[in-house]
């Protein structure tokens, strides 16, 4: 190799490790490839912590089906107010539905009551785009090899470079093929006090007929199969029991559940109209609450979306066309644009 | 440059419309990327071949099977009988460059092969499975890398790579590009041929015309800006030959194009470190077939205007930049980087 220019030489380096990760079947963040600067490599304690963390993870997600189960178990906790809130939704037949009727189901009476957004002016600054899973979590992987971990990468990049000719700010939870847990994810949102926050993910359905695209914000649901998806999604945990419990409090005193609502109906409306012209077979399944960990941790309107499925082999061949792609990223622009200038609306009417 | 008697060094730029092939021997080839089988038995017996690749695929079409198998650079999914025709591709070229392929002693071949930018990593892998006995090892890189590689622009450089499926842009920085430093778009050759077939049929709907038709057209008279002179082309009319004046549709399906192309290159101006901004817009490389456009690095040009300027060149031999690049990265790999790459 004497003859090879250094800077060729680096190149030539970054394109054969490219093509060892390939062989191997993984994506590691090669020579020259970018690195998330949000987040460095995790020293030894924080590996260590990590390592922990993984050891928590099967428990928290026991914990998390048991106190999702009813009131029998739901007795064992002493938070009064979490009792309240429950026994007041188990009241309430729209939680009992997957789909948010027009009849939304509403924050709980008793307090902390939703911030009135006129009450103090707010502006939407900063937003976080979550490419759901990364690393070694491929996500869902469908028949033909496409893996979600692939997609949500592509699309939350599409939609970072189109949120970049707006005023926002965009950050991103990742930026190549990294793992990341949920609870860095979540830490990430906070510390860097974003405003948004919006989690892209692709579905995994059965029957494999269904082309379902929805879209979830924070809230306990009773639907089984709204379960089943958040307790697949939230395998990448990273909390620990202690943490666990005060994390899964949040979901039913949690103010800002009606902002990412409204939030959630934007993008699902937007999504669906984009969409539905070149994929008329799409199932708009609407906004829907669930206790995904990405949504309940963060402390900002958070969203989380299921852009399409990779149950579905046509839905595959849709997600492989970049055009497609962009369509999504596009309409998801449009859906966040749409929020935040009726936010804005009513700030202008509130001051 | 780790080259012995029993290795052998290849680049090959699979094109979606063509594809070519750069050899350590000296040799370069380009072919049209479309493999035809006899549909049936009357044609075997006046073809006399089991399968027909390039052109003479494409002049023999009524009686073949015909498949352009990649679709925006990659394989197309899902179709077994495209995979089959790339292997077909891959093979004839091969052929062209004179590498026995069934003798037991035939030397090692080592092949670096350009891919659209933004490739998935499936489709990168089906390619891979695609070149399992034609190649001992393969490389895949980014077609504008491979270009950028072979003309040595490693620094303060954009690529843009037209081809007929994709356009890629690499931004160089003095590193292996990132995904941050390279876009892929679908707004290429094949794009052009579709919006000039809307136009034909809106405007001329008389017209007999065929994409294939369309494709020679807009290779011959193809232009953005001010025409040089009409482009007036022989189109049958209830089969009776009539000439059709289409400079204004061409111009149209050419210049649809644009305004992608200049976005994306803006978008990723944008985004190179201040201080070198003014270095990489004056060092625009158009390369592939569609750089090919009469007027296009002019158009380019127009566009960094508002930027303070910049200067676009096509390179001296679009056709052939991809695979030449890709020959030298694989004559640069040493034998150890090979081996890891092995099929």
């Amino acid at each position: 190799m004497a003859d090879v220019a250094p800077n060729k030489l680096r190149l030539l380096k970054g394109a054969v490790q490219d093509n060892v990760d390939l062989v191997r079947g993984i994506r590691t963040p090669g020579l020259g490839r970018r690195k998330l600067l949000e987040s460095p490599p995790p020293d030894p304690v924080q590996r260590k912590r990590i390592r922990r963390l993984w050891l928590w993870s099967p428990l928290s997600l026991v914990v998390i089906a048991y106190l999702l189960l009813p009131s029998p178990v739901v007795s064992l906790r002493q938070t009064a107010p979490i009792k309240t809130f429950e026994a007041e939704i188990k009241q309430t037949p729209a939680t009992a539905e997957v789909k948010v009727p027009e009849t939304e189901p509403q924050a709980p009476a008793s307090e902390p009551h939703a911030l009135d957004r006129g009450v103090i002016p707010l502006a939407i600054k900063k937003i976080v785009i979550d490419a759901g899973h990364g690393g070694k979590q491929p996500g869902a992987i469908s028949e033909s090899g496409v893996s979600e971990k692939e997609i949500t990468l592509d699309i939350a990049l599409r939609l970072r470079r189109l949120l970049g000719k707006t005023p926002f700010e965009v950050i991103m939870t990742r930026q190549g093929d990294q793992t990341i847990s949920l609870d860095k994810r979540v830490a990430f949102a906070n510390t860097n006090k974003a405003d948004l926050f919006v989690s892209i993910h692709v579905n995994w359905t059965e029957p494999r007929e269904i082309r379902p695209l929805e879209t979830y914000f924070v809230g306990p649901s009773d639907d089984p199969v709204t379960i089943k998806l958040a307790s697949m999604e939230n395998q990448e945990s990273g909390y620990s029991l202690s943490e666990y419990r005060r994390v899964l409090e949040k979901i039913y005193i949690d103010t800002r559940r009606d902002e990412s609502r409204s939030l959630a109906k934007n993008i699902q409306a937007e999504l669906y109209h984009s969409l539905k012209t070149i994929n008329p077979e799409l199932d708009d399944r609407g906004v829907k609450m669930a206790p995904f960990l990405v949504l309940v941790g963060t402390e900002m309107p958070a969203i989380l979306v299921e852009v399409s499925t990779l149950s579905n082999e046509e839905e595959v061949q849709l997600l492989t066309n970049p055009d497609y792609r962009e369509k999504i990223a596009l309409a998801l622009v449009r859906g966040i644009r749409s929020y935040a200038s009726n936010h804005n609306g009513v700030d202008r009417k509130g001051s | 440059m780790e080259e012995t008697n029993e290795t052998f060094c290849v680049g090959i730029d699979l094109g979606t419309s063509r594809s070519s092939i750069s050899a350590s021997n000296g040799e370069r080839h380009v072919i049209d990327s479309y493999v035809g089988w006899p549909v049936d038995m009357v044609a075997r017996k006046v073809i006399k071949k089991t399968v027909l690749v390039g052109r003479e695929a494409l002049d023999n079409r009524l009686m073949l099977d015909l498949r352009r198998p990649l679709e925006r650079g990659l394989i197309k999914e899902g179709a077994k009988k495209d995979e089959d025709a790339v292997q077909e591709i891959l093979r004839h070229l091969i052929s062209l460059i004179g590498l026995k392929q069934k003798s037991k002693n035939r030397a090692k071949l080592r092949a670096v092969v350009g891919v659209p930018a933004e490739a998935f990593r499936n489709s990168k892998q089906r390619l891979r499975s695609a070149l399992e006995g034609v190649a001992d090892s393969v490389m895949l890189v980014s077609e504008p890398f491979a270009v950028a590689y072979g003309l040595e622009a490693l620094l303060h450089a954009l690529i843009i790579d037209i081809g007929a499926g994709t356009a890629d842009f690499c931004v160089m920085q003095g590193r292996y590009p990132t995904e941050e430093d390279q876009r892929t778009l679908p707004n290429a050759g094949d794009s052009i041929d579709e919006q000039l077939l809307k136009l034909m049929r809106e405007h001329h709907p008389e017209a007999q015309t065929s994409i294939h038709m369309i494709r020679e057209w807009k290779e011959k008279w193809s232009f953005v800006g001010e025409p040089k002179k009409p482009v007036v082309v022989t189109v049958p009319v209830k089969g009776k030959a009539t000439d059709f004046d289409i400079t204004k549709e061409m111009g149209e399906a050419c210049e649809s194009i644009l305004p992608p192309v200049c976005e994306t290159m803006l978008d990723l101006l944008a985004r190179v470190e201040p201080e070198y901004q003014e270095n990489v817009r004056n060092n625009i490389i158009l390369a592939g077939g569609t750089s090919l456009i009469t007027g296009l690095s002019d158009a380019v040009q127009k566009a960094l205007a508002d930027l303070g300027g910049g200067r676009a060149t096509v390179v001296k031999d679009p056709v052939f930049a991809g695979s030449d690049g890709g020959l030298a990265l694989a004559r640069d790999a040493s034998s150890s980087d090979w081996e890891k790459l092995s099929l």
